[in-house]
Order: structure tokens, then sequence, then C-alpha cells
């Protein structure tokens, strides 16, 4: 049985072919590797291959089935697409992504100004959310000429990252 | 002469953890004072007592001098420890310190007053025969007041509020169509951040080092000074990383910069730990910037390099104690490298990144010395510096100094928040740094190397995905009750789980 994993913009099929302990046949998309994988702790891996040694630490994201993974120098954003999530997502028809109109924050912060108000008309670069964390203060700006059309947040409300913070049409 | 038995530590974080590292190490029993934020920060686990002060906004907790003094009255405390940042440089909170009876760790309120007012400093350094940047000694009064004094000095000039700090209420006026607005805009900052929009102008340097001097004054008018810290490697006005010996430096230069540093803390009775910061420019000529009449954020690569506890000695100080090291004792042996980590993203205009800490391994061996507070499971707060650690190493001469720092970032892994490390490795592998060639400009002219956008090798990807697979697979077999229906695939977390049953 393979899975599907998306690494970023990369979508691998995945299948173990063969396992002793500790020891896995492994294939990733058309390469077949042998393997020494060792889950040392929770989410850190300790993976020999090639007579190399790999340190892949996963950390849960609060979505089942997504994580962002560190390697030595670089993190991706990790989802495992299986039967369950494969039906789910045909079930729901389109994936229902944030639609690029949406504005949301990369980092948890607090809302110090929304200089818009719901039914104002934007230019595109306008300033329409002002986040402060950690003594910064960053500008979001809309993307496009338009409207808002829906604001999800208040001045002075803490914010998660990624959440939705306001909406333009 | 006082001894001092218990300490206030009125800051939070690192520097309250180093703080009181050197407290206990002096018998001294020490108090932490926290916001609702920070009730599960490391300081207030590390402290004998600790007391909760406000919310979490700053203003309304760590800048809350009357809350501070309350604890420290009800604690009986001897004295109290601003660190850096928050109240270290308010001269009202050093007054009401006095008022209560309370040893402020720190010079005088009427020092950190004339050191605070940048013009008031100049003024100061003027007096003592310390060269300082060309430029007004007095607050610009009208516009056209601010486009004669500009035309005299001559462009490039930069308008700095006379309360200034942290990059705030400065303008760089390269142009003279844009005096008039950029003039205006430095004064409006500068009343919002500071609540004073007194400015002045100074000459523009461009390409400067960024070089300081750390003091130590007693009170028996004793002075010395501990060498310099070269701190040219910044962003947004901030550092990133620091180092002494400065590569700039000649034996000539320190000894000339030193005495005027001494004499700049002389001519104000200065008492406690400070720094003479100054700018350096390629012909080596240096102009006073400013004083920090407080403990720096760098300062252990100056304990590394002459081997003192800067803490100690500001403790000492305080309770009365003369100096007992003297200038032509000190030595700075070997090179020290101090780098901090920011919880932030490089990638992303350096934005910073709070969250929470999933998993922390912190360097260690030969050289290695970690000044942080966070720890697994710890969420950094919003409200607070993104700085979780800085990371200082020790060798024998700098180009070991810059090895064992490369191999200590190397060990340094964060994961669950973004981190300024893979950043600063890469600082270590450019030519500008290795030859020691670089200045405040550092970061800008080497920006296409530094944030390279190189990705991992396709075997290092299928190992992600790897693991990916079989963490997926754990978390099913989790969710499963019965763990026997996937013994096969379970294999591989038998060590885990083994080692695990073997702690018990």
């Amino acid at each position: 049985m393979s899975v599907d994993i998306k690494l970023d913009k990369r979508i691998a099929s995945v299948e173990i072919l063969k396992q002793y302990e500790n020891l896995l046949e492994i294939k990733v998309d058309d390469k077949i590797y042998q393997v020494d994988l060792m889950h040392n702790d929770e989410g850190i891996f300790s993976i020999l291959a090639n007579g190399r040694s790999y340190n892949i630490e996963l950390v849960p994201q609060p979505k089942p089935k997504l994580f962002t993974a560190y390697t030595l120098y670089h993190s991706y954003d990790v989802e495992v697409i299986d039967a369950e999530s494969r039906y789910l997502r045909n079930r729901s028809g389109a994936v229902q992504l944030t639609s690029e109109n949406t504005i949301s924050s990369p980092m948890p912060g607090k809302v110090i100004k929304i200089p818009v108000k719901v039914g104002d008309e934007v230019k595109k670069g306008d300033t329409v959310i002002t986040i402060s964390a950690m003594k910064m203060e960053s500008e979001y700006k809309s993307p496009i000429d338009g409207i808002v059309i829906k604001i999800f947040v208040n001045e002075g409300s803490t914010i998660d990252a990624h959440q939705k913070l306001v909406e333009i049409e | 002469m006082q001894k001092f038995t218990k300490v206030l530590i009125a800051n939070r974080g690192e520097i309250a953890i180093r703080i009181m590292r050197t407290c206990r190490e002096m018998g001294i029993s020490t108090i932490a004072v926290f916001s609702d934020a920070d009730r599960t920060s490391m300081h207030v686990r590390y402290a004998d007592e600790a007391y909760h002060i406000g919310p979490s906004s700053s203003s309304e907790s760590y800048l809350n001098a009357d809350k501070i003094i309350e604890v420290a009255k009800k604690t009986k405390a001897d004295a109290i420890h601003p660190g850096y940042g928050f109240l270290s440089e308010n001269a009202g909170f050093a007054q009401k310190c006095a008022d209560n009876g309370i040893k402020f760790i720190g010079p005088s309120p009427e020092v950190i007053n004339q050191m605070g007012n940048k013009i008031q400093a100049r003024l100061t350094m003027i007096a003592a025969g310390v060269p300082v940047v060309p430029g007004t000694t007095e607050s610009l009064k009208t516009e056209k007041d601010a486009v004669d004094t500009i035309k005299r000095i001559g462009l490039p000039v930069m308008v700095k509020a006379a309360a200034g700090g942290g990059g705030k209420g400065m303008r760089l006026i390269t142009s003279e169509k844009d005096i008039v607005s950029l003039v205006r805009s430095a004064r409006s900052e500068a009343k919002s951040s500071f609540g004073n929009d007194s400015v002045y102008i100074e000459k523009y340097i461009s390409s400067p080092h960024h070089i300081e001097f750390q003091i130590l004054g007693d009170q028996h008018s004793n002075f010395i000074h501990l060498f310099e810290r070269e701190c040219s490697v910044q962003r947004r006005h901030q550092k990133m990383i620091e180092e002494t010996p400065s590569p700039l430096m000649t034996p000539e230069l320190r000894m000339k910069m030193g005495e005027y540093a001494v004499e700049a803390a002389r001519t104000v009775n200065y008492e406690g730990a400070g720094t003479i910061e100054f700018l350096v420019d390629n012909d080596l000529n240096f102009y006073f910037l400013e004083m920090n009449t407080r403990l720096q954020v760098e300062h252990p690569i100056t304990e590394r390099v002459t081997g003192i506890d800067l803490v100690k000695q500001q403790i000492l100080i305080a309770e009365g104690h003369p100096l007992t090291i003297t200038q032509d004792k000190l030595r700075q042996s070997g090179h020290a490298i101090e780098c901090r980590i920011y919880a932030e993203d490089s990638d992303n205009n350096f934005m910073p990144n709070p969250g929470k800490i999933y998993n922390i391994t912190q360097p260690l061996g030969l050289g290695v010395r970690s000044d942080g507070y966070v720890y697994e499971g710890y969420e950094i707060p919003i409200y607070y510096d993104s700085m979780i650690s800085k990371l200082i190493v020790w060798a024998e001469n700098r180009t070991e100094a810059i090895e064992r720092m490369k191999r200590a970032l190397y060990e340094y892994k964060i994961t669950g928040v973004k981190t300024s490390i893979k950043f600063l490795e890469r600082i270590m592998d450019t030519d500008d740094f290795r030859s020691g060639n670089y200045d405040t400009n550092f970061i800008e002219k080497n920006k296409a190397v530094l944030l390279a956008d190189t990705k991992c090798t396709p075997e290092c990807e299928d190992m992600v995905i790897i693991a990916s697979y079989i963490e997926y697979l754990d978390r099913l077999n989790i969710a499963q009750t019965s763990k026997e229906m996937y013994t096969a695939q379970n294999r591989w977390k038998k060590y885990t789980y083994q080692k695990n049953f073997e702690r018990l």
C-alpha cells in the first residue's frame, strides 16, 4: 500500500517493500533505498542511507497529517495524503485553499491597527492591517484593487499564525 | 561597605538568568519578577523567589517601576539589577530605588540622564576632549536653521533624536530637497517614540565600523577599560555578531581609544559597568557615538577574553568595594565571538517568528558557552524581544574561533520556530568575515550569498519523505486500540519503547 507525501510543492509516493527490525527497504517514487531508521525520540529520526547519516526532526502541526520537517539547513511543509484524505478531498470537490485575497500573517502576534472597515474600497498596496510581534510592527497590504468584504479580528486582539485576518474581493 | 543578601532582577529571559547565575555563585539569593506571559519563563524557575507584576505588555509589567519597587520592598531586597533594556537606562527608576533605600546596580540618575540625552552626551564628551562625530551641539530650532546647518556641514548627514535609541527618530539625508521633509518626519517619530521632538545633525559616516569599549568605574574614582568589542555585523540597526579583539584594531589605536573611554567615564564620575560606543572609519579615525549606562547584551565576549565576571564586578562595585583589577594587569587572551540567536525568519526579511519550541539541542564542547532561556515545550511570547539565546565561543586565535563557531552552530538544533542559526553559519563562511574585512554594510553587501536558496539534496528530501511516512504509520498505530495489529510495522519503535521501560 503506498501513500502520497507532499513536500512543499513536490508530491512523492512512498511504499515499504521489506522490513526487518529497523532495517527498511523503501521506495520513494521510482527510487529504492535500503535504510537503517531509528525513531529516537518523539519526532526525531536518525536515518542511515548509502553511508550517510541524516537527522530529521518532525514537528506536528495543528491539523493531523501535517508536519513541519527540519533537516540540517531546511524546513519543509509536509502533508501525508492517504486514502482517507484523498476521499475527503474528492468529496468536497475542489480543494478549499485559502483565497489569495484573504490576508493572513505567517506568525502569531497582536493586531495594532485596522485602518479599513467592511465596504471600504482599497487599492493594491494599501495597508489593511498592522500586526505587532516581538517589538516589530508589520504592515499587511492589499494584494489587489478591491473592496473589503470581511474583517475577522479586532484591534488589540491576539492572533495565531495563518489565521484569516481580512478578506478583499 | 554593604553586603547584599538579596537582589531583585528587574528583567526577564536570558539576561535575568545570566545575572542570577552570578548571584548564586556569590551566595546572594535572587528574586525574579514576571508578567502574565512569563509564568513559564525559565528565569522564574531559576530564581529563589518569584513575584507576578502585571499583564504581558511590558509597559504594564517590566516597565512598571512602582510595582517592581513594591516587590523589592516587600521582599526586603538590598538591591535591584536592571539587566539591559526595560528600566536599565531609566533615570526616574534609579531615583525611585534611591528614594526607597534600595541600591540600583548601575550609575547615578544624574549620569543616566546626562548620557541618555544625546546632545548632552556630545557636549560632555567635547568638554572631556573626546572626538565626536562632526555636527551640531544643540537642538535644531527652525527648519531654516536645519537647512543652513546641513549646508554648512555638507551632505550626507544624519538627523537624530536627542532622546533617541534603537534606530527611532533617525533619518539619513542625502539630497538638499529632502531636508525639510526628513527633518519633519524625524521630529514626529521622535515625538511619538520618546515624547521629545528635539533633534540634532551629525555628519554621515559611510560604512563605519562600530567598535565599543567596556569600562568599569567604582565609588572611589578608579576607572579601567576592558578593551574593545567589534559590533559591525548588524541588521536593521541591531547587532547580530560581536567579536573581540576587533580585526581592525592596532595596539596603538586600542591604547588611544581605551584612554578616551576611561576619560569619558572619569568625566561623569561613572559608577558600575558601562560602554562607550565609537564609530571608526577605514582610515582609523574614531568618533564618540554614545554611552550605554548598563550591561550590554554582548558582554560575555569581554568576560571570555579577560576572565572577568562583569556582573560580579557590578555587584561588588554597588556594594562599595574598590576595584581590585588595575589597567596594567588586564590582558586580552585569545579570541571570542558571540552570535545572537533570534527567533526569526531570515529568508523573509528577518520577520520575528514566535512560537513553541518543540526540540532544542544546545551545543557543548570545548570553548562553547550558551546563554539562553528557552526549553522544550516553551512557548516564546509575542510581547518581547526575539532574541532567544547567545552563543559564545572562545579559541586561541580568530581562525580557530570561527571554525569553532561554525561547529557550534552546526550542533545547535531548534525546531518549532525559525531561527537565525543558518544565516549565522553562512556568515562564518563569507570571505569578508573570515578575512576580518567588514563594516556595518556587511549584511547588505553579502546579501546574495547569505540569503541564497540552496535546496537540500534529492536524497535528503527523500529521507524527509521516509521519516514522514514512518511518523504517519506510528501515529496510525497509536490511534489503534491494539498495538499488536501492527507489530511488524512497529518494530522500529521497539528501541524507543525499550529505552523508556529501562527508565522506569
